[in-house]
């Protein structure tokens, strides 16, 4: 439950939507394919979309060979997402794709469905396009997290959580390889494919000198 | 200041969650609202998603429009219903309004949004020839405010919000500005303007036990 202050001290890093998806073939090997979306409200490099997406994580690649690409709508955005926030989520940032990654304009991106049934995101780029597929839906959960248990640990965060029991990542139609993994988010058992809505990161105030 | 203690999963019931703007006007400083507006985008919910938004030029005055500006032009009317019969009546500043039960309901057309939560932003939904447009101004740095339900508008609900001051703005129906300025108000503790956006907003009914 909310704690005191009601006013957080702290300064706004971003706000906005944050759903992902994150597949394996083999639960105890790398991920096979991964996409983190962005629906941004606020943040210092303004409003906009952008979809990172590794097609193959494991490849320190990008384009035109492999799709390991930060698609986004405002390119200063995707740049801010990039160097502050997902450099410090290890899962991504030690991937090989991180490194190699391209930054590619997006054409055109939408939503559709019911974040309580069936969910998606379409984007679409002048190349190819990314569907991500949402479904077997949990009901949400309203998070706040103290630093330690977000993944850059250097921030506060109030979010809510829809668990997704099956999901895809398709480019032009065809699935990437690979199905959710169980994972343990701030002591719930849920999966690596997830619906995040009015996600709020919040830099701590600074220790009194 | 070290961590701040949390329960970092609340056992609630996620109401809703969305973007949820407003604007109150007074014509005298001291006396009563004389212009209430509030905008709606709602991304989850139980009765799905939607857009909205809610004027009451008249707030007092039991007619709708087009013979008093009292109005609501959405896409999602049950929803409308919902949080208007379970948040918007309980908030005070809307509770009791004669014009909320009597308002005129239309169907949305169209909305448009012009300018960025940077300086200034203008939102504009529209049914067919009739049109509802919420300016915010000069707009301050974003805070993040998490409150029980001992202080939540509703007296239930936790909420967690992120809050944009406007130091100036207004409300205008098919094009007429409606009277009244923007007053300081109490707002946890310290004073904020009454024209504000609110991003990223989830209400959450506490758990019985």
């Amino acid at each position: 439950m909310p704690i005191q202050p009601a006013v957080n001290p702290g300064a706004i890093d971003w706000s906005g939507e944050n759903p992902g998806i994150l597949l394996k073939e083999d639960p105890d090997g790398p991920f096979s394919a991964m996409a983190l979306f962005f629906r941004i409200a606020y943040s210092p490099a303004g409003q906009g979309e952008a979809l990172l997406l590794f097609e193959k994580p494991t490849v320190a690649e990008s384009l035109p060979a492999v799709r390991n690409v930060m698609i986004s709508t405002n390119k200063a955005l995707g740049h801010f997402l990039a160097d502050s926030f997902i450099a410090k989520l290890g899962a991504f940032a030690e991937a090989p794709a991180f490194a190699a990654m391209q930054h590619v304009a997006a054409r055109s991106v939408r939503s559709e469905g019911d974040p309580l049934d069936r969910y998606a995101e379409i984007i679409e780029t002048e190349d190819f396009t990314v569907e991500l597929r949402w479904s077997e839906l949990s009901p949400p959960i309203a998070l706040e997290l103290p630093p330690s248990l977000t993944g850059p640990k250097d921030r506060e965060l109030f979010t809510v959580l829809v668990e997704a029991g099956a999901a895809s990542i398709l480019i032009d139609g065809a699935a990437l390889p690979g199905v959710p993994m169980p994972r343990v988010q701030a002591g719930i058992e849920t999966t690596t494919a997830f619906l995040y809505f009015s996600e709020t990161w919040i830099v701590p105030e600074a220790p009194a000198a | 200041m070290g961590e701040r203690a949390r329960t970092a999963v609340n056992r609630g019931r996620v109401e809703w969650t969305g973007d949820n703007p407003g604007i109150y006007l007074k014509t005298e400083a001291g006396g009563d609202w004389t212009a209430l507006a509030v905008s709606f985008q709602i991304t989850l919910s139980p009765h799905g998603r939607g857009r909205a938004m809610v004027v009451l030029g008249s707030p007092d005055e039991a007619a709708s429009y087009p013979d008093a500006p009292n109005l609501c032009i959405t896409d999602n009317p049950p929803l409308m219903h919902y949080l208007i019969d379970g948040f918007l009546s309980k908030f005070p500043t809307f509770r009791g309004r004669a014009g909320l039960g009597a308002m005129r309901f239309l169907p949305l057309t169209e909305i448009l949004r012009e300018g960025s939560y940077e300086t200034r932003y203008v939102e504009t939904t529209k049914s067919g020839d009739t049109s509802l447009a919420l300016t915010w101004g000069d707009l301050g740095a974003p805070f993040a405010v998490e409150v029980t339900p001992e202080q939540s508008a509703t007296g239930e609900h936790d909420m967690y919000s992120l809050f944009m001051e406007a130091r100036s703005g207004g409300i205008a129906v098919d094009g007429q500005v409606l009277p009244g300025e923007i007053v300081q108000r109490p707002f946890f503790g310290t004073m904020m303007s009454s024209a504000f956006l609110a991003l990223s907003e989830t209400w959450v009914t506490p758990n019985a036990t």
